[in-house]
């Protein structure tokens, strides 16, 4: 059974319709890049899956291992093995960062059937995978995102990501804001995440990140829509031609 | 009038006097314009005199303190602990410079000042010692009482130049109306900590007014809860009247279903270079109402005046309201002098955040709100007040019918 399917997804905001029929089915094992200018729907398709209060489903399904998301929040979506590393990871004054991720593993772990983490190895724990995404251990014990640098935000979606060891992963824009190394660091924690049981998707702009994490299957999001389908030499493509003359193409064909 | 022929029964027929002028606030009040007496006035009150039945410290208010018990609004020697020594008890008519103090109190315009004395059901005194340092604090309790009956403490705590002390005060009468006046005087150069407990039953009305005055050098921290009750004020006066005085001043209210909560500080920088700092959180659920009135005023010579207000509540229900009413005088040039009040509800991105990782709705509600008063709370100095108060947060937090 496929991991994640997206059936004919139309959805609005408010009196807008952003998302006009998308198709896409993701196996376990499979990475799928997404990618689209900016305004493409990429972010829209993003918190529709993971459940977003706000968007309108007016046609189409998603289903996770045949179930549908659709009548679930989001926090069940995530338990259920749903991931979401923002585009902008909002930043929660207050909320310890420490106790945010023991709150998030803990809830997946009760989900499961499984006792909660003991509060010593659970530190431990999260020092050694922020360890090897660059992460300081300062920057653990401050409020969740607040006073983190773009790149710090993206590394500490990772840790996240790490942590939760979701079935599908959904990764908006993870490249932006970071500069080349540790954009190889956070490659790397992704990676270090792939196996057979994972399903990942990768919302990009550039090609940049897909030399890094390379994708099983290229998807061109134009206007709401899914307008070509590829491999990762798709993403080569748009690096040398842009998205105006394969949307233009996608328009007429 | 001279101070040695002062008696506690001159002073309680100066505030009947004083309270048969003016009696309660009229509704066009500027002091009361958000908080309506209207009830109470109304109801036919008896100044408690209930001695009877015994009396349980709830759990949470255990600890290591040294209870001063009234109840009934009588004062409980028999229930009370031993001070500690360098701390002396006497009663209120005994102590000249006490009731001196309360009857200049009692000659401004004050609700509380004029009613609690005039219908006074207990009275005492505690002085401690100049230079005493007191690690135990005391525990100021309140319990007990009457659905038709009114309580009246008057507390007059004096603290010796350069003393350490520490006091906290816990209230869960049943009382229709639980109205303390407590009056502090801080001498030069001591230490004073404070957290004060208002979990009144949910009938009960509470009009506190608590009146500091800091000579110099004195450094108060102070924290006040009002959680429980049908309605509160928690009014505090303070006055700076020493040179590098330190105030922090901060205060929580959390209210559900039809509670109103008020919290009304006046600080009053009398001289130069003091300090005042006062960070204030509501939470409002359901039909509830919060108000906070601050007043800041700063003398004409109080220069080098550091006076900081910042007043925030959250509102968790469509229904609830919060009012604010930030007052600034200031009457001198060279100050830094700033306040701000906000009102807000839970950010849609923030709990939509939590809920990604797979947080229910209550418990990321729960987090964001702790978050919220977070920086009220770390306000508090003294660890073991700290800690006393910590858990009344989380144990107010209820699942919410989303
Ligand atoms: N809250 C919103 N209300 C109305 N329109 C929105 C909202 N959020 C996004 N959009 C619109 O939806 C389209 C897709 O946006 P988005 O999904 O953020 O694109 P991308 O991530 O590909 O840049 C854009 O035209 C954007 O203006
Ligand atoms: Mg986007």
């Amino acid at each position: 059974m496929a991991l994640l399917e997206i059936k004919n997804l139309h959805a609005r905001i408010g009196d807008t319709d952003i998302l006009h029929g998308i198709n896409l089915t993701i196996n376990r094992g499979e990475v799928h890049a997404i990618m689209g200018p900016n305004g493409s729907g990429k972010s829209t398709l993003s918190y529709v899956l993971s459940g977003r209060n706000g968007y309108e489903i007016t046609e189409g399904d998603i289903l996770l291992d045949g179930e549908s998301l659709l009548e679930m929040e989001a926090d069940e979506r995530a338990r259920a093995g749903m991931f979401l590393a923002f585009q902008y990871p909002v930043e929660l004054p207050g909320v310890g960062g420490m106790a945010f991720l023991r709150a998030a593993v803990n809830a997946r772990l009760r989900e499961q059937g499984e006792d909660e983490v003991d509060q010593l190895g659970f530190v431990k724990l999260v020092r050694a995978k922020a360890n090897e995404l660059g992460i300081k251990d300062d920057m653990l014990k401050r409020a969740v995102n607040v006073g983190f640098s773009g790149g710090e935000k993206k590394r500490y979606e990772i840790l996240q990501m790490a942590l939760l060891n979701p079935s599908i992963a959904i990764l908006d824009e993870t490249d932006s804001g970071l500069d080349i190394d540790a954009l190889k660091i956070v490659s790397e924690g992704v990676n270090s995440q792939r196996g057979p049981e994972i399903g990942m998707v990768v919302i990009t702009h550039y090609q940049r990140l897909l030399s890094h994490i390379v994708p099983d299957f290229v998807h061109i999001l134009s206007a709401g829509k899914i307008v070509k389908t590829g491999d990762k030499s798709l993403a080569l493509d748009v690096e040398e031609n842009g998205y105006s003359d394969m949307m233009e193409n996608a328009n007429v064909a | 009038m001279s101070p040695d022929t002062i008696t506690l029964s001159s002073v309680q027929n100066r505030a009947q006097e004083r309270f048969a002028e003016t009696g309660w606030p009229a509704k066009k009040a500027e002091a009361w314009k958000y908080t309506s007496l209207e009830n109470l006035v109304s109801a036919s009150l008896q100044p408690a005199n209930d001695i009877s039945g015994a009396v349980a410290t709830p759990k949470e208010i255990a600890g290591p303190h040294c209870r001063l018990v009234f109840h009934g609004g009588q004062f409980r020697d028999d229930l009370s602990d031993a001070l500690p020594a360098g701390v002396r008890l006497v009663m209120l008519g005994d102590d000249e410079s006490a009731l001196a103090a309360i009857d200049e109190l009692g000659a401004s315009d004050n609700l509380v000042s004029r009613l609690t004395v005039a219908k006074m059901t207990a009275g005492i005194s505690l002085q401690v010692a100049q230079g005493a340092l007191i690690d135990r604090p005391v525990m100021l309790q309140f319990v007990g009482g009457a659905p038709a009956a009114s309580s009246h403490p008057v507390i007059h705590i004096d603290i010796g130049d350069g003393a350490h002390f520490a006091y906290a005060e816990h209230h869960e009468t049943n009382n229709r109306l639980s109205a303390p006046f407590i009056v502090v005087r801080v001498g030069a150069g001591a230490k004073l900590d404070h957290v004060k407990l208002q979990l009144e039953n949910a009938a009960t009305h509470h009009l506190g007014l608590t009146c500091l005055s800091l000579g110099e050098r004195a450094d108060v921290n102070s924290m006040s809860l009002s959680l429980g009750g049908a309605l509160s004020r928690l009014e505090t006066h303070v006055r700076l009247e020493g040179e590098y005085g330190e105030l922090g001043l901060s205060s929580i209210y959390l209210g559900k279903n039809d509670q109103h909560h008020d919290m009304t500080t006046r600080v009053a920088h009398e001289v130069a270079n003091c300090n005042s700092r006062q960070i204030i959180r509501g939470v409002l659920d359901d039909n509830a109402r919060g108000v906070f009135q601050g007043q800041v005023r700063v003398a004409p010579h109080a220069q080098k005046t550091d006076g900081q207000q910042m007043s925030r509540a959250l509102l968790l229900s469509r229904d609830a309201e919060a009012d604010a009413k930030p007052e600034l005088e200031i009457f001198a040039d060279d100050v830094v002098c700033s306040h701000g009040a906000t009102v807000g509800e839970l950010d849609e991105t923030h709990l939509f955040y939590l809920q990604s990782r797979g947080i229910d709705e209550a418990e990321a509600r729960a987090m964001l709100i702790d978050a919220f008063l977070v920086e009220a709370v770390a306000e508090i100095r003294h660890q073991g007040f700290a800690e006393l108060f910590r858990p009344f947060l989380s144990g107010w937090q209820v699942p919410h019918k989303g």
